[in-house]
């Protein structure tokens, strides 16, 4: 059974096609890459699986269980954890805090106590390299270090489903290499599979991913493994025709 | 377990203020009355910010559970006050339907105008008000616009002298009792996963949605507590004590602002801010009412204003921040 299925999903705003008539399986454990030129639709794709939209036509459903009009907020404690393109930190709390949210409403929901919470934060903020800036108010952050602290956030979920949203975006390479390197070794401990949309940034969807989805105008263009799917002639075409350069320097 | 009390700490110098208050109030000859007021204010403005300060939502309309707590004591007491052997009794009741007309309101207030947010929200609270008050009146329920009198029953049914000593001296006192109520709820809901649910409501409602947050059921939480406080206040400092009741004079939006002063004078969100923001605002009244009469708000107004343009975090709120990383920080929050 497909951890996540989604089926012929189509979502609109107003006469705007964001997704169309798309279809995904993602399987327990496996690592996705989503890329696409900008607005194609990811994030409104991950807006769907996490339920802050509904889609006009179509299903997502995840465990077997169809969850397309289910709140967003009973999405978390199933699993489904996610960053934001733009950080959504909880301004006035801490880092800590903000980490110790994530756990105390993911699938540990009712599981744990605030100090286990606040404990569970500590080892995901070290995990991030966050430590020096534990107690700080979220706000006071670094845009990439708010980028971290929302990637602790969600792993502190404890999701299965991770959806990375442009996580790595403006960070080091360095960094870059850091944080594939963590998400690998997490997945494999953790048994969580993450779906991260990396967009130019082709050094982390190679670095990170077994398998990519191109979209193109909020359809499905490829899904394949990274290597064939990087190298197919549409995804040159549509992508990487216009982007090439960018693609390049930052690759 | 050591650990855990320590997290309470904050309640230290709050429960200190009120003890003195009291103890002023109780041995100096003639300031039991001020001590009354502030002690109203404090309660007030410490019941409001559960709901505020925890959620970031303004309840314009929040004058409304006090009145309901009024019109609570006020109809336990007119009608049950005919069976004597209730007693006391009829006090207690009093305050169950204080409770139960307020959670009535909060919950279906919560219902309708939760869903909104700003500005909607707050003009959605004061609407609700105001059609209660002239439902009230225009109804003809609960006496209309005529109100509630029940002081001769009251004095009837309990003696003179207790009720000399309930008017004068325990409905004042019960309203210390609920402002360290409120004290503590604030405190236990800060520390609790109640808190960071809220905090993440008033930071961004959305993004606690997708991490799991049921965001309509922590509102709703603290809409509540907060206004059950707020009528508990509102069937002691003004049903039980003034003994009688008016739609015209309880449901007044006047209240809420006196709130909202206190609450941003201290420092919204904050456990102390509300304590002090009520003894700022209680005394500034007060001694102004005593220098120049007819005139208070003139200066009152002005000097608002300026406090809270200058320090929008609040005199707690600025300290706060004064005291981070020193001894002081465990104890003001
Ligand atoms: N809330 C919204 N209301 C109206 N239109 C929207 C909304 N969200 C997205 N869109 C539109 O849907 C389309 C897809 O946007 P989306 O943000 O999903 O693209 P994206 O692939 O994430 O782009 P980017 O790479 O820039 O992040 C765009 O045309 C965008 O303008
Ligand atoms: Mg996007």
């Amino acid at each position: 059974m497909a951890l996540l299925r989604l089926e012929n999903v189509t979502k609109r705003f107003g006469g705007l096609i964001a997704v169309n008539n798309l279809s995904l399986e993602i399987q327990e454990g496996e690592a996705i890459g989503i890329v696409g030129p900008n607005g194609s639709g990811k994030t409104t794709l991950f807006n769907v699986i996490s339920g802050v939209f509904f889609p006009e036509e179509g299903r997502v459903i995840y465990e077997g269980k169809d969850i397309t009009r289910m709140p967003s907020y009973k999405r978390a404690p199933l699993g489904l954890g996610r960053t934001f393109q733009i950080p959504r930190p909880f301004g006035s709390a801490s880092v800590r805090e903000n980490v110790a949210t994530g756990a105390m409403f993911g699938t540990l929901a009712g599981k744990v106590s605030v100090d286990d919470c606040l404990e569970i934060a500590d080892r995901y903020i070290q995990l991030v390299g966050l430590e020096e800036h534990e107690s700080k108010e979220a706000l006071t952050l670094t845009p990439v270090e708010k980028k971290m602290m929302e990637i602790a956030r969600a792993l502190a979920m404890h999701p299965k489903l991770l959806l990375m949203d442009e996580a790595m975006a403006g960070m080091h390479p360095k960094d870059i290499d850091k944080t594939v390197a963590f998400l690998k070794k997490i997945k494999e401990e953790e048994g969580i599979s993450i779906v991260a949309m990396v967009e130019h940034i082709m050094r982390a969807v190679v670095g990170f991913a077994e398998r990519v989805m191109v979209i193109h105008q909020g359809k499905k263009l490829v899904d394949a493994p990274t290597k064939e799917a990087l190298e197919d002639q549409r995804v040159v075409d549509v992508y990487f025709g216009h982007a090439a350069g960018e693609g390049n320097a930052k690759g | 377990m050591k650990k855990n009390i320590v997290k309470y700490y904050p309640l230290i110098p709050v429960l200190a203020v009120y003890l003195i208050m009291f103890l002023i109030g109780f041995f100096m000859p003639g300031m039991w009355q001020m001590v009354a007021l502030l002690a109203f204010y404090c309660a007030l403005g410490q019941s409001w910010n559960i709901f505020m300060g925890m959620t970031g939502y303004v309840d314009f309309g929040y004058v409304t559970f006090i009145a309901l707590g009024t019109y609570g004591m006020s109809l336990g007491i007119t009608y049950f006050s005919q069976f004597e052997w209730l007693g006391m009794g009829i006090i207690v009741i009093g305050l169950i339907l204080a409770m139960f007309l307020a959670a009535l309101a909060a919950l279906l207030e919560a219902a309708i105008a939760l869903r909104l947010r700003g500005a909607y929200f707050a003009i959605a609270c004061i609407g609700i008000n105001e059609g209660l008050r002239y439902f009230i009146e225009g109804a003809k329920i609960w006496g209309g616009s005529e109100g509630l009198i029940f002081f001769g029953a009251l004095t009837q049914s309990l003696g003179r002298e207790t009720v000399n000593q309930l008017t004068t001296f325990w409905a004042d006192f019960s309203v210390f009792v609920i402002a360290a109520l409120a004290a503590f709820l604030n405190m236990h809901y800060m520390r609790s996963k109640i808190g960071y649910a809220l905090t993440a409501v008033r930071e961004d409602e959305d993004a606690a949605k997708v991490m799991g947050v049921n965001t309509t059921k922590y509102k709703t939480l603290a809409f509540l507590t907060s206004g059950l406080l707020g009528a508990a206040v509102g069937a002691m400092a003004w049903g039980l004590k003034l003994g009688h009741v008016y739609p015209g004079d309880v449901f007044v939006i006047h209240y809420t602002i006196e709130c909202i002063v206190v609450v941003l004078l201290g420092g919204a969100g904050t456990l102390l801010g509300p304590v002090v923001g009520g003894l700022i605002y209680g005394l500034s009244k007060y001694w102004l009412a005593i220098i120049m009469p007819g005139f208070q708000l003139l200066i009152f107004a002005p000097i608002i204003i300026i406090i809270i343009v200058a320090f929008p975090e609040g005199v707690i709120g600025v300290l706060k921040q004064r005291v981070k990383r020193t001894a002081l920080e465990k104890y003001i929050v």
